[in-house]
C-alpha cells in the first residue's frame, strides 16, 4: 500500500523539482473531504519548488474531492484529468495548474520504462538464437 | 447533413430528423457524448419530407419541408421550415406555414430521446438508464444519465407552451389563413460538475469567453487569412471552403482559453496531438493563430509520469484527449492518452517553424521547459533498444495503439511480403522527425535559450543520426529507404509513402533524393490523384486499405513540400496537380482519404467510409499545397517566394500573407502561361 494523501503532503520534498517549468507560479488549495469535515492543504508553486502549508485562503485553483480520491491521485492511480471528467473531483479557477498535480504527485506503482520492453525484445531474440543453435 | 461548432456537432438525415443508426454517428454530440439520439418531427402524426436545404454556414442550416412521403405529397398547403444552428448549444426554430385561405389546425410533435452513448461506442450500443423529467409548466424536458458522480444532461426548452411527456413535446396549434406559427427549441448540454452546475462554469478558461456571434467570428477568421486570386476555375472556392472547414474544426478544450484544431468529423472531434500539430504546420502561412494555442495546450498536457495504462512518459506530447464516459472510466480508452512516437519531435518542429514565420521569440522562451523536456524524451524514452533510433511499443496491451505513428491501423507496418516486424518498431519517418527536431532545437537553444553548448550537442546528434540512418535504412538494390527497422536492426523492406516525409524532414542524403522522388511519382506509388500510402505489387497492398494503399491528402501535402525542399519541382507539381484535381472533382470538403485505385480506372475519386470529412489536416493540406506551389518560405525578416506551379493553373496571387514582415503578397503563374505571355 502506498501513502495516503496526508502522509504524502506532510513529507513532500520541498527541494527543486526539475520537472516543473521554471516560469510556473501559482497557488493551489486542496480541499480533502472526509465525513463532513474538510482538510485544507495549500500549495505554493514558484521557482520549481512546492511549499505546502495548511490554510483555507483563496488560491488560483481550488481542487475538491473525497479523501480516497486524493489518496488514489497521489499514488498515481487516478490522473487528475480523468478525475475531473468523472466528476470525482471538482475544480475552481485556473485549470492549467491542475495538470501540475500529475508531476507533484507520484506515478503509478509498477510502471515500466520503455527501455525495459526494448531490452526484453533483444534478450528474447538472443535466447531464441541460442536455443536454435543447440537444437 | 451536419452542423458543427468545435466539438459540438449534430448529424441528421435529409429531413433534419435523428434516429439511432449503428453504422453512423447520427445525433447531437458534444465532448464525445451523444446528447440527443432521437429527434423526429411529425405533423398530424405524419413524418415529413424535405424539399430542399440551405447550408448557410458550417454551424447553421435550414430545411424546407412538407408533410408526408415524397411519393404522395401534392401541392401541400402547409410547409415547415427547420432552422438549425449550433454554438455551445443546439437551437432549432420550427416554423409552420399555412398557405391556404382557411384557418388550419395541426398537431406538431417532436419526439426526443438520448442514449448518452460515448462516440467510440456508436457501433456497439449498450443500454444506459436514462432518467427523464417532463415538465409542461416550464415547457421543458430533461434527460439525465448518471454513473457514480459522472453526470451528463440534456435539457430541451420550448419558447411557446407545449405538452411535455417523457418522449417529447406536442404542440396543438391553430394558424390563421396565410399565417405562421413558430417555436424555438433550445437544447443545452451539461457535463455535471459541482452541485449539478456544468463543470465548465467553474473554469476561468471558459468564463472568459467573449460571446461574439459565430457569424462575426467566421467573417473575421476569413478576413485574417490571405486572399487568393486564382485563374484556375474553382480554386478560390476550394480555398475559401478549406478555410471555413478549419474554422469549424476548432474547439476550446476545458483547460484552455484559446481554440485548437480537432481531428475531423465525425470520428475525431477532440484534440488529437498529431493531427493538431500537422494542421498547424500546414496552415502556417494562412492561419498562424492556431499554432501558439496548440503549442501551449500540448505543453500543458505534456506527460509527467511513467504510466503503462496511458503509455505516458515524462516529456511526451499527448496523442489524444477524450471526454466521453469510456475515457473517463478507462473502459476502453483513457481520457488522456500518450501512445504516439511522433507528436513529441513534431512539437519542437512546430515551435521552431512558428518562430521563423511569426518572430514570436517570447513564445520560444515561454515554452523552453516543455521543448527541452520533449527533446530529452527523444533519447531518454523514445530510444527503446539503445541503437539511437526513435521507436515505439505499447505498454497498455489491452487497448493501447499498436502502431504509434501516423499510419496507426494495426496492420499498417509490414514488409513487401506482408510480414509484420517485431516490436519495438522504428518507422523511417520517425527518424526524420527526430533529426529535424534536434536541428531546430539547436537553433532555438543557440538563438533564444542562450545555451550554445546544448545547441552544439544537438547538432552533433542530428548529424550522427542522419549518417546512421542513411547507412541502416537505405536499400541499395531497390534505391529507397526501408519502411522501418525491426528491434534487431533488420530493415522492413516495403515501399511506402513514408519516404516522402523523409524529404520533408531533410534527412535524405542529397544524392538519393532524386531516386526517392522517382519512386514517389512512379507507377507503383502514384495513383494519378496522389501518392499511395503503400506501393502496388506488394503482398499487403490494398487500394481500400487505410494505410496500405489509400491516398491521404495530408500525406501528399508533406511529400510535395519535401520534394520542393530538394528542388524536385516537377515531381512536386505533379502531386499538387493530382490532389487539386481530386479535391475539385469531389467538390466540398476535402476528405481525409480516398482509395488508391488507378485514376484512369475509376476516373472519379472513390471515398472510404471510414474517412473523416471534413478533416482538419485534409483541409490544411490544400493550403499547404498552395503554399508549396508558391514556394513560400521565411528567410530572416522577409518572405521568400519561389513558385513552381503545375501547368494549367495559370495565374496565382496570394495577398496579405501574415508573418514577421507584416503582410506580404505572392505572385506566380505556370510556365505555359509565362510562355504565352512572352509570345504576345
Amino acid at each position: 500500500m502506498g501513502a495516503t494523501a496526508e502522509q504524502y503532503l506532510r513529507q513532500l520534498d520541498t527541494g527543486r523539482r526539475p520537472d516543473l517549468p521554471e516560469t510556473t507560479v501559482g497557488t493551489l488549495r486542496l480541499d480533502v473531504r472526509d465525513d463532513g469535515s474538510t482538510d485544507h492543504w495549500y500549495l505554493t508553486i514558484a521557482d520549481q519548488q512546492v511549499r505546502v502549508t495548511r490554510s483555507a485562503d483563496d488560491a488560483d485553483l481550488v481542487v475538491r474531492a473525497d479523501r480516497p480520491v486524493f489518496d488514489r491521485m497521489i499514488r498515481g492511480e487516478l490522473h487528475p484529468g480523468a478525475g475531473l471528467l468523472r466528476n470525482e473531483l471538482t475544480v475552481q479557477g485556473n485549470m492549467q495548474l491542475l495538470m501540475l498535480l500529475r508531476r507533484i504527485f507520484s506515478g503509478p506503482d509498477g510502471a515500466r520504462h520503455p527501455r525495459e520492453l526494448g531490452r526484453a525484445a533483444l534478450v528474447g531474440r538472443t535466447a531464441t538464437a541460442a536455443r536454435n543453435e543447440r537444437s | 447533413m451536419h452542423v458543427i461548432a468545435g466539438n459540438l456537432f449534430a448529424i441528421s438525415d435529409a429531413q433534419g430528423d435523428i434516429e439511432t443508426d449503428p453504422q453512423a454517428p447520427l445525433g447531437l454530440f458534444a465532448y464525445d457524448t451523444r446528447f440527443l439520439s432521437h429527434w423526429v418531427l411529425r405533423i398530424d402524426g405524419e413524418r415529413i419530407n424535405a424539399l430542399s436545404r440551405d447550408d448557410l454556414t458550417y454551424f447553421e442550416t435550414r430545411f424546407f419541408l412538407v408533410p408526408g412521403a415524397a411519393s404522395h405529397y401534392v401541392d401541400a398547403d402547409v410547409s415547415i421550415i427547420r432552422h438549425r444552428s449550433v454554438h455551445d448549444c443546439f437551437h432549432e426554430n420550427i416554423t409552420v406555414l399555412n398557405h391556404s385561405s382557411q384557418p388550419a389546425e395541426f398537431t406538431v410533435r417532436v419526439e426526443m430521446a438520448s442514449d448518452f452513448t460515448d462516440i467510440v461506442e456508436v457501433g456497439q450500443l449498450r443500454q444506459r438508464a436514462v432518467e427523464v423529467s417532463a415538465d409542461s409548466a416550464n415547457q421543458q424536458l430533461v434527460l439525465r444519465y448518471q454513473r457514480d458522480r459522472f453526470v451528463r444532461e440534456t435539457t430541451v426548452r420550448s419558447t411557446v407552451p407545449a405538452e411535455v411527456d417523457e418522449r417529447g413535446m406536442t404542440f396543438q396549434i391553430r394558424i390563421a389563413p396565410d399565417g405562421k406559427w413558430e417555436t424555438d427549441l433550445h437544447v443545452s448540454v451539461t457535463m455535471g460538475g459541482e452541485d449539478g452546475r456544468d463543470l465548465r462554469a467553474d473554469l476561468q478558461s471558459h468564463q472568459q469567453i467573449v460571446r461574439t456571434g459565430m457569424e462575426e467570428d467566421l467573417v473575421q477568421w476569413l478576413d485574417r487569412a490571405p486572399q487568393l486570386v486564382a485563374e484556375r476555375k474553382g480554386l478560390e472556392e476550394l480555398y475559401q471552403g478549406s478555410l471555413a472547414d478549419l474554422a469549424a474544426l476548432r474547439y476550446r478544450p476545458l483547460s484552455y482559453r484559446e481554440r485548437v484544431p480537432i481531428g475531423g468529423l465525425p470520428w475525431a472531434m477532440g484534440l488529437c496531438g498529431r493531427d493538431a500539430l500537422i494542421t498547424c504546420l500546414q496552415t502556417m502561412a494562412f492561419t498562424p493563430e492556431l499554432a501558439p494555442a496548440t503549442l501551449r495546450m500540448l505543453a500543458l498536457m505534456q506527460g509527467g509520469q511513467l504510466d503503462d495504462a496511458l503509455d505516458e512518459e515524462p516529456g511526451k506530447i499527448l496523442a489524444q484527449l477524450r471526454y466521453g464516459e469510456t475515457g473517463a472510466f478507462s473502459d476502453r480508452t483513457s481520457a488522456l492518452y500518450y501512445g504516439a512516437a511522433d507528436t513529441t519531435p513534431l512539437f519542437v518542429v512546430l515551435l521552431d517553424e512558428y518562430e521563423r514565420w511569426s518572430g514570436d521569440a517570447d513564445l520560444v522562451r515561454e515554452l523552453r521547459h516543455p521543448a527541452r523536456m520533449a527533446l530529452d524524451w527523444i533519447d531518454e524514452y523514445g530510444d527503446l533498444t539503445g541503437d539511437g533510433y526513435l521507436r515505439y511499443q505499447r505498454r497498455n496491451e489491452r487497448d493501447g495503439t499498436i502502431n504509434q505513428c501516423w499510419k496507426d491501423s494495426p496492420d499498417a507496418i509490414v514488409d513487401a511480403h506482408g510480414r509484420q516486424p517485431a516490436f519495438p518498431r522504428a518507422t523511417c519517418e520517425l527518424q526524420g522527425y527526430a533529426y529535424d527536431a534536434k536541428r531546430r532545437g539547436a537553433r532555438l537553444a543557440r538563438e533564444f535559450w542562450g545555451d550554445p553548448a546544448y545547441a552544439d550537442r544537438l547538432e552533433r546528434e542530428a548529424a550522427a543520426l542522419k549518417e546512421r540512418f542513411n547507412r541502416d535504412f537505405w536499400l541499395p538494390h531497390r534505391e529507397h529507404y526501408a519502411l522501418a527497422l525491426d528491434p534487431y536492426g533488420e530493415p522492413v523492406d516495403a515501399l511506402a509513402s513514408n519516404i516522402g516525409h523523409l524529404l520533408w524532414s531533410g534527412i535524405v542524403a542529397d544524392d538519393r533524393a532524386e531516386a526517392v522522388a522517382e519512386h514517389l511519382v512512379g507507377p507503383r506509388l502514384f495513383s494519378g490523384w496522389g501518392v499511395r500510402t503503400f506501393a502496388t505489387g506488394q503482398r499487403a497492398y490494398n487500394p481500400v486499405g487505410t494505410h496500405l494503399g489509400a491516398v491521404w491528402p495530408s500525406d501528399n501535402a508533406l511529400i510535395a513540400a519535401g520534394l520542393r525542399r530538394y528542388r524536385l519541382d516537377v515531381q512536386a507539381a505533379r502531386i499538387a496537380d493530382g490532389i487539386f484535381d481530386m479535391a475539385q472533382t469531389l467538390g466540398g470538403a476535402t476528405p481525409g482519404v480516398i482509395a488508391g485505385y488507378e485514376r484512369d480506372l475509376t476516373t472519379y475519386p472513390v471515398q472510404l467510409t471510414t474517412s473523416c470529412r471534413p478533416q482538419a489536416w485534409s483541409s490544411g493540406a490544400m493550403l499547404m499545397l498552395l503554399g508549396t506551389m508558391l514556394g513560400l518560405r521565411p528567410t530572416g525578416d522577409n518572405l521568400l517566394v519561389n513558385p513552381a506551379v503545375p501547368e494549367g493553373f495559370g495565374r496565382l496571387e496570394l495577398l496579405d500573407i501574415p508573418g514577421r514582415w507584416g503582410h506580404s503578397d505572392a505572385y506566380a503563374r505556370d510556365r505555359t502561361t509565362e510562355r504565352r505571355h512572352r509570345l504576345h
